[in-house]
């Protein structure tokens, strides 16, 4: 009984998101929809309350419900549109919340080069193939009809609850004497044996300056750079492979 | 510049939180969607959640590892995104359709389908020039008269 007094408050946002991930789902028959996105609105508020932060910056936090909102119901429209294309869209705008998180976690040169790699190219490459998927017609309407919805997304959600339940259980998620600093043990800490590189440390002069380009560059070229290498590889052999797999243009349209 | 603190605790926990969430959604999406484009892009929703993650230790622990890390996910991610949508147009172009459904059945054409009440059932379109292997369907041993080795 303890137990489910303490963590208890954690199932109804999980139940709620569950039913607006089923409700939202396309299907044959009617259902819904309203209903649904009232449900994911509410699992969406109750959890933001959870996670209100008894004092802080408002502009920051202010700015990071924005985006984890945005990002969190641009997903869950992008996994529920009848429409692919639209899908892809929803998409877009879950990359930008996502570059505006990156941006709150002081990594300015991560969210241009997430914008650059998806927006620019990835989105717009996804939506030439399903612009050419639907010109000669497709066979059946699979996309209003989802496999499993109802089952699927109750183990995805059961995943999430087990997601939850350790980070309440290591953390202090919605318990009103929330500390603000983490206590020791309560993720895994360094050990103290392990210098690291200096050269790859922020800058004595602005020590929360770790996502620039000083501090990155030299932490790629300097700690990882056979790991820089090994990705180098495997881009390219990703390439032969995309051309070696790619079907001729000779045999036809695509 | 504004002062930035070191993240509190309650704040690396609501960027979990939104990873997780992330993740999850993108798994549902992979697990439910029969579009071949938007399974992959279930994926790259559910990396898009480890970065989250990846950046917000990264800032939590004041070193810049976690978005080292980033990068190489992003790298990962546009070798996975070229090479798919490579398979993806090699198998538009046998089914014209991108429902995966119709993959589902990699036996030969006089195999019966597997079907199931939940799932909806798709009508493969056969390719008549395709020339795929033939295999011997498997059993037990035919009964067959000792005979003399032939000679070649």
């Amino acid at each position: 009984m303890e137990w489910t007094e303490e963590n208890g408050l954690l199932l109804i946002p999980l139940g709620l998101g569950w039913l607006a991930v089923w409700l939202l789902m396309p299907s044959e028959r009617k259902r819904p929809r309203i209903l649904g996105g009232l449900a994911g609105l509410a699992a969406i508020l109750i959890m933001q309350m959870m996670l209100l932060p008894p004092a802080g910056d408002f502009v920051r936090n202010g700015l990071f419900f924005l985006f984890a909102a945005g990002s969190v119901i641009s997903a869950a429209l992008m996994i529920t549109d009848r429409n692919p294309v639209y899908s892809a869209l929803w998409f877009a705008l879950v990359t930008l919340s996502v570059c505006g998180l990156f941006l709150l976690n002081s990594a300015p040169f991560l969210a241009a080069a997430t914008i650059i790699v998806y927006a620019g190219a990835i989105i717009v490459t996804f939506l030439f193939v399903i612009m050419l998927a639907q010109q000669s017609g497709t066979i059946g309407n699979y996309d209003q009809q989802p496999l499993q919805p109802a089952m699927a997304s109750l183990g995805a959600f059961i995943l999430l609850g087990a997601l939850l339940f350790t980070l309440q259980e290591w953390g202090h998620i919605g318990r009103p004497d929330a500390s603000q600093h983490a206590m020791p043990g309560q993720f895994i800490t360094v050990p103290a044996e392990l210098q690291p590189n200096p050269l790859s440390q922020p800058p004595a002069d602005n020590p929360h300056e770790i996502g620039s380009l000083r501090v990155l560059g030299r932490s790629l070229f300097g700690d990882y750079l056979f790991a820089v290498e090994l990705a180098g590889t495997v881009l390219l052999i990703a390439t032969i492979g995309a051309i070696a797999i790619a079907p001729r243009r000779s045999q036809g349209t695509l | 510049m504004t002062q930035v603190s070191e993240m509190t605790a309650t704040a690396l926990e609501s960027q979990l939180i939104v990873g997780a969430t992330l993740f999850v959604l993108g798994v549902i999406g992979f697990l439910t969607r029969r579009n071949l484009i938007l399974i992959m892009l279930s994926a790259e929703l559910m990396l898009h959640g480890v970065s989250i993650n990846l950046t917000a230790f990264s800032r939590y622990h004041g070193n810049p590892q976690g978005q080292v890390f980033t990068i190489f996910v992003l790298t990962i991610a546009a070798c996975e995104a070229g090479l798919g949508l490579s398979l993806i147009l090699s198998l538009y172009q046998r089914r014209k359709s991108l429902d995966v459904l119709l993959w589902g059945k990699l036996g030969e054409d006089d195999l019966p389908v597997f079907t199931s009440p939940s799932n909806p059932t798709v009508n493969v379109p056969v390719d008549p020039n395709a020339e795929y292997p033939h295999l011997s369907p498997s059993g037990r041993m035919p009964k067959t008269q000792p005979t003399t080795p032939t000679k070649t």
